[in-house]
């Protein structure tokens, strides 16, 4: 609608190819718990015949979509619903304004790492009460939700003060994504050891963040900023025949397939083949038969559950496979859909309810195993574990690292 | 690169089946698919073959009809093949939601239209329904509940009906996940269950939509039968389906714990063949595109709807191996003159022609390709519609395709 | 059970209903009777387009004119009911400059106001033209709704005390010497058969003219010219695009709601009632079409339908294009000795109202009365309200559930209370009188989930049917669907039709061999 805009405008095709059968309705976590979004059959193809480009939206309700995209993966004619219902709210989104918390909020790379450097005061405020009461009333970031600490040094900085790459071992490269790099250094520091143990020697390339909180709030151009920016970074390390590797699910579905495939980011492709889950790369190196490297057995009753985002990666359950080499842990699939929190979504204050209710069948399928330790690739279903259960939430690759012989 | 040692494309009933017989074998499967087939949409019961009378045992049915029917899938999965089939199906569902048929022949249970509709694998929670008197049943609706509607099943079935509105929550047009969902909390379904035992009027039997939970169905049937003291069932409805579902998430449950790789999300778009056999599989994930190596491969991925079939404006073709499709001369014959007649449209007896192993072939009788198998609703010569065979197909042929991959 | 007018008007479609509308306003008191709901003839089988008239401009240029008149004064009488698109006449290369040059001239000399575009300026209007054209007309087009047209004139007329019986057949006409005294009728529904009295008889049954005739011994020549349209799942583009060359088959695509209108074709037919788009009409007109708008060849097509034109026929005449358009009014008295009773047939949807006007001055001058006509200067009832694009996106707005209550059809966002506002007003006596009056079943599915859905909430109301149950009226539904999506099966309307047979059929087991409670399997 307005010029320059970046939004483009769906294949005429898309709402054509749908044949109205319901099966995303059997899957859509936010429809399941609340009327106000239609569900992805209205939101998606069925609104799309009623949109029109050169009117203003009206379809409030768009926001809602957390942009899981199960429905994607149930579709039997193929529509691409969530990114339907991604331009129907990036369309809307820039045309009603976004909020100063939208803004501040997918600025987690530089207010992250501000946060980090003062994460002794503000670790401490962030669980102050009235601070939280604030920051609900006057940001509409919600009081109810646990935020994660800070952890200072950051992984970045963290890795700076190790020793040199060895030049006779094959080179790997990670991309540790935000929060690896302000919340959760122990992730990134795993994901170096395992990768140490196979033999490898890890660089950290200059990265920036992944871009896809800007997705969150429908910002498609802020979104193909950082990914042109990232891709100027990453794109050397690639050319150097070296591999990336990512250990934050989100990040890597951003990376290895929305740069390309949503944003339509030259060099993408390029990127994406060199991309690899830390857990797939882990697979296929260690390859069919035996590995050298072993873990220790550990006998303990885990439970792993799988990201939504992990079934757009479409690689299987990579986690999965590497812990059950893991000797004498019972490790069981928690059978649940969606940890419901959507990255940034149920930390705002209008969608909290929601994603505490897709959640809701989560956390009882977690009461019914009762684990003594809860694993996932991705960093928003762990808090969301751990706000919901209370229970021990580890990256698969911290535990193995634990266990490595 | 990994190795399977079977690919089974396509993850509806029959691919789920393949995946698991060949699972149970020993071998490393992996499934590749997107969407779960007709299961989310009418796979709610397990009918074998509708279509005989309602007085015939299933299995003696069945040697006639594939004397009679010698190029239908029965045919080459042979009655014992069926029977062994169905019998693993329901291991997979131990009590107590478990699935039956009622004295080894086809039962009548209420539809969504009032209706009653022939099928014989029956779960738990429609049990019941077989068993339903008219003058003894009560059916209830749920209002807000458009894709049952309560008053046209009570109206054609004649029995008595009631609306009931949902406890506690106002729910103008709930969804059916929604609503299976609030079935499965405790507090939901006493308050259903006592609000359908004030409006009975000494009703043995209790027909309602659906949509009895996805957790534990069975332990909802038992919740409301003991508050309602009635035999309650599940009427299916529009699409989606609930008890379709069901059936997916034990299947999937039970090849993710035994080992199989589950790669559901992007359907199989390509494939490579070299001298008769086909080496390799290709998925679309742009801006990649995945490559599956495996010895074998079931195809198994549906007609039109599930994409195993495309039919263009005057010819139908199927897309991933591009095997030749038995179909009927032009367009013009692909559909009869009204939509409700005896005979089926022709072009529902199209589909790929198999040999008894259930290997595609050419009209010739030729093998095409030496290991790929295919399975179910794709298969040519069967009219799943006006059989009522839907889910037997599936479940026999993708057993068969598995035993018959595995041994060659 | 007996009833007494002043005038009979038998036919409901737009020249009937614009009569009765005409009498009303002139004080003269009429009944209106129809066999069918209201546009059962060729006002409800037509492309819906308000013609600008430039399409008549170089072979027919009087017809222009009336064109662009009435075209006018619709859209002051009846803009509720008017979608004001507007419309390109676009030049492909095989078309030629010369004859676009003469289009621009005779539109200026009928009246019509036309802006000539560049082939740049016409693509970014309509983006998805062929990119080939060598240049485009615009012209003061529109879309129009049949069906809400002329319930509004019903609307309008009943105001002032004019009378319709919809599903009301005459089954002979009462004579009293030479001159008319009345039909008689019978209740399509009830079965019940009774007189109507009137002095004074129109018969504006359209293509139907000659079966109103035959109950009086006469006949006039009418041709019966087929044409066949396809509907588009999604709408193509926001205009009227037409073919700028000499009027031919497959020359216009008119957006409508949520779809397009892709027609039409010209075929002899020789039935009145029963007539089917074959297939070669189908391809021909996916085929021409796509001339236009390339998209057209991958395009889904949800339905294809035929309307059956009346043209009166003058002896030379043997391409259907040929006989004018114009209509033709008849006084049996002067003609045939039969005093009393006038026919009007022919014309176009967007001239019915002149039609309407002339009718009514000639029974005028006969009945010996001077009032004026004044159907030009009302305005229909509910004008003033918003139309099309303001609905599309309302419809959307409200989509939720939880903002709305029930939503019967999920493809068009019917809500359940657009039914109950329709059941109120008590008119409804079969399903086909609800799916006229809503946009129910017209969207992607074409019916197949929410008219499960509507027959059940008809049934809730105790208003589902009689004994046999509203599964005989879903399996009558789903029998006429299927005429109009049997020609566009292929692709994903495939698909669509294998899930909606497999609910129907499967599922719901609606046999083929009985009235409703089926009882499946037993051979």
């Amino acid at each position: 609608m307005t010029p320059g805009n970046a939004n483009r405008t769906p294949a005429r095709t898309f709402p054509d190819v749908c044949v109205r059968c319901a099966t995303c309705m059997a899957v859509c976590q936010v429809s399941r718990v609340t009327l106000r979004f239609p569900g992805p059959k209205q939101a998606g193809p069925g609104a799309q015949r009623f949109r029109s480009a050169s009117e203003a939206s009206v379809d409030d309700w768009i926001e809602l979509c957390t942009s899981c995209h199960l429905c994607d993966t149930v579709c039997p004619a193929g529509v691409p619903i969530s990114e339907l219902n991604l331009m129907a709210k990036a369309k809307f989104l820039d045309e009603r304004g976004r909020t100063l918390r939208d803004w501040l909020l997918v600025r987690s790379d530089l207010f992250g790492e501000l946060a980090a450097r003062f994460s002794r005061i503000v670790n401490p405020l962030m669980k102050n009460g009235a601070i939280r009461w604030l920051l609900d009333r006057l940001l509409g970031i919600d009081q109810r939700r646990d935020l994660p600490g800070y952890e200072y040094p950051t992984f970045r900085q963290w890795f700076r003060t190790r020793p040199a790459a060895e030049d006779r071992k094959p080179e790997v490269a990670y991309f540790y994504g935000c929060f690896t790099n302000t919340n959760e250094t122990d992730v990134g520091k795993a994901a170096v050891a395992l990768l140490e143990a196979h033999g490898f020697t890890v660089t950290v390339p200059p990265q920036r963040c992944c871009g896809i909180p800007r997705l969150g709030i429908g910002d498609l151009r802020g979104a193909k900023e950082m990914g042109e920016r990232n891709l100027d970074l990453l794109l050397p390390t690639v050319r150097r025949g070296i591999d990336i590797v990512f250990s934050s699910t989100s990040c890597g579905l951003m990376l290895r397939h929305e740069y390309g495939r949503l944003l339509e980011l030259p060099g993408a492709g390029e990127l994406a083949v060199r991309l690899f889950d830390l857990c797939e790369f882990l697979g296929r190196v260690r390859g069919e038969g035996e590995s050298v490297v072993r873990f220790r057995p550990l006998p303990m009753k885990a439970a792993y559950f799988a990201p939504c985002h992990l079934r757009s990666l479409n690689i299987g359950l990579p986690a999965l496979e590497l812990l059950r080499l893991v000797p004498e842990l019972d490790i069981r699939v928690i059978e649940a859909e969606c940890c419901g929190l959507g990255g940034l979504y149920g930390f705002k204050k209008e969608k909290y309810e929601i994603a505490e209710e897709i959640g809701k069948d989560l956390a009882e399928e977690v009461a019914r195993l009762q684990p003594e330790i809860l694993l996932t690739d991705c960093e928003g279903c762990r808090m969301q574990l751990r706000q919901l259960t209370g229970i021990r939430t580890l990256h698969p690759a911290q535990l193995l690292r634990d266990v490595l012989d | 690169m990994k190795r399977w040692d079977l690919i089974v494309i396509g993850m509806g009933l029959a691919g789920l089946t393949a995946a698991r017989t060949a699972m149970e074998m020993g071998a490393k499967v992996l499934v590749v698919g997107r969407g779960i087939g007709s299961l989310s949409l009418f796979g709610n019961t397990i009918d074998v073959l509708g279509e005989l009378n309602p007085e015939t045992k299933m299995e003696s049915g069945i040697r006639g009809w594939i004397a009679a029917h010698p190029d239908h899938p029965y045919a080459r999965t042979g009655a014992e093949g069926i029977v062994e089939a169905l019998d693993s199906f329901r291991t997979l569902f131990p009590s107590p939601y478990a699935f039956a048929a009622i004295d080894g022949r086809n039962s009548l249970v209420p539809t969504g239209a009032g209706t009653l509709r022939p099928t014989y694998l029956l779960p738990v929670t429609m049990a019941a329904g077989a068993a339903m008197r008219r003058e003894e049943t009560l059916i209830v609706g749920l209002r807000g509940f458009k894709d049952f509607q309560g008053d046209t099943v009570s109206l054609h079935l004649r029995c008595r009906g009631v609306t009931v509105s949902l406890p506690r929550y106002g729910l103008e047009g709930a969804t059916a996940l929604a609503l299976a969902r609030l079935m499965d909390e405790a507090p939901f379904r006493e308050g259903l269950g006592e609000m359908i035992r004030q409006q009975m009027a000494g009703e043995k039997f209790i027909g309602i939509p659906a949509v009895l939970g996805l957790k534990d169905p069975a332990g909802v049937l038992k919740t409301l039968e003991a508050i309602t003291g009635a035999r309650v069932f599940e009427i299916p409805m529009l699409p989606p389906s609930i008890p379709g579902t069901r059936i997916f998430h034990r299947f999937r449950e039970a090849l993710i714990a035994g080992g199989a790789a589950f790669h559901m999300g992007h359907p199989a778009t390509g494939a490579a063949v070299e001298n008769g056999r086909c080496t390799e599989i290709y998925a679309e994930n742009p801006p990649l595109t995945s490559t599956y190596r495996a010895d074998r491969f079931i195809l198994a991925n549906g007609r039109f709807l599930g994409g195993g079939l495309w039919a263009e404006m005057n010819r139908i073709r199927e897309p991933l191996f591009n095997l030749p499709v038995s179909q009927p001369g032009s367009r013009g014959e692909w559909f009869r003159e009204k939509f409700f007649q005896p005979e089926s449209h022709p072009i529902h007896r199209s589909g790929i022609l198999t040999d008894a192993d259930l290997r595609p072939v050419d009209e010739e009788g030729r093998v095409i390709l030496r290991n790929v198998w295919a399975a179910g609703s794709i298969l040519a010569h069967h009219q799943a519609i006006e059989e009522h065979s839907r889910e037997g197909i599936d479940i026999a042929t993708g057993f068969l395709a598995a035993r018959r991959a595995l041994s060659a | 059970m007996d009833l007494k007018t002043e005038v009979l008007i038998i036919g409901g479609g737009a020249t009937g209903a614009g009569i009765a509308r005409d009498l009303s306003l002139r004080g003269i008191p009429c009944l209106l009777v129809e066999k069918g709901d209201f546009t059962s003839g060729a006002s409800g089988r037509n492309q819906g387009l308000l013609h600008s008239g430039a399409r008549y401009a170089v072979h027919d240029p009087e017809a222009a004119r009336e064109c662009i008149t009435e075209n006018r004064i619709l859209r002051r009488i009846a803009p509720h009911c008017i979608e004001p698109s507007g419309g390109l006449f676009v030049s492909l290369p095989e078309d030629g400059p010369e004859y676009r040059s003469t289009f621009i001239r005779a539109c200026e000399a009928a009246g019509i106001e036309t802006v000539p575009l560049s082939p740049r300026e016409a693509l970014s209007l309509e983006p998805r033209l062929n990119p080939s054209l060598i240049g485009a007309v615009q012209v003061p087009d529109g879309a129009i709704d049949p069906f809400m047209l002329v319930v509004e004139n019903a609307r309008d007329a009943e105001s002032r005390g004019a009378r319709f019986l919809l599903h009301t057949e005459v089954v002979s006409l009462i004579r009293s010497g030479r001159k008319i005294a009345g039909v008689r009728v019978r209740d399509r529904i009830t079965g019940d058969e009774y007189a109507v009295s009137a002095p004074w008889v129109i018969n504006a049954t359209g293509a139907w003219a000659n079966r109103i005739l035959e109950l009086a011994g006469l006949k006039i020549g009418i041709a019966l010219s087929k044409g066949s349209m396809l509907i588009t799942n999604t709408r193509l583009s926001e205009r009227v695009i037409n073919r700028c060359r000499p009027p031919s088959n497959g020359d216009i695509i008119v957006p409508n709601d949520t779809v397009s209108i892709l027609g039409t074709t010209s075929l002899r037919s020789e039935d009145l009632e029963h007539y089917e788009v074959t297939p070669e009409e189908v391809s021909f007109l996916v085929e021409e079409l796509s001339r236009m708008i390339p998209e057209v060849k991958e395009e889904r097509f949800t339905r294809a339908y035929a309307g059956v034109r009346p043209l009166v026929q003058s002896a030379e005449a043997c391409d259907d294009r040929a006989i004018s358009r114009g209509f033709t009014l008849l006084d049996h008295g002067s003609c045939d000795g039969l005093e009393g009773l006038l026919t009007i047939t022919g014309g176009k949807l967007v001239t019915y109202r002149l039609m309407a006007e002339r009718t009514a001055n000639l029974l005028c001058e006969k009945m010996g009365i001077e009032v004026p006509c004044l159907t030009h200067l009302q305005r229909l009832p509910g004008a003033g309200m918003g139309k099309a694009l303001g609905d599309r996106l309302l419809r959307l707005r409200r989509q939720t559930p939880a903002a709305r209550g029930e939503i019967l059809c999920d493809c068009e966002l019917v809500p359940r209370e657009a039914v109950d506002a329709i059941l109120r007003e008590g008119k409804v006596r079969e399903l086909q009188d609800i799916l006229h009056r809503t946009r129910l079943a017209k969207g992607t599915c074409q019916g197949g989930f929410c008219v499960y859905r509507l027959l059940g909430v008809l049934n809730e109301l105790h208003k589902g049917g009689e004994d046999g149950g509203s599964n005989r009226t879903l399996k009558d539904f789903l029998e006429e669907r299927w005429k109009g999506i049997r020609p566009v099966l292929w692709g994903t309307s495939l698909k669509e039709e294998e899930l909606i047979e497999s609910i129907y059929k499967g599922l719901f087991n609606l046999a083929s061999d009985d009235s409703g409670a089926s009882c499946g399997g037993a051979k």
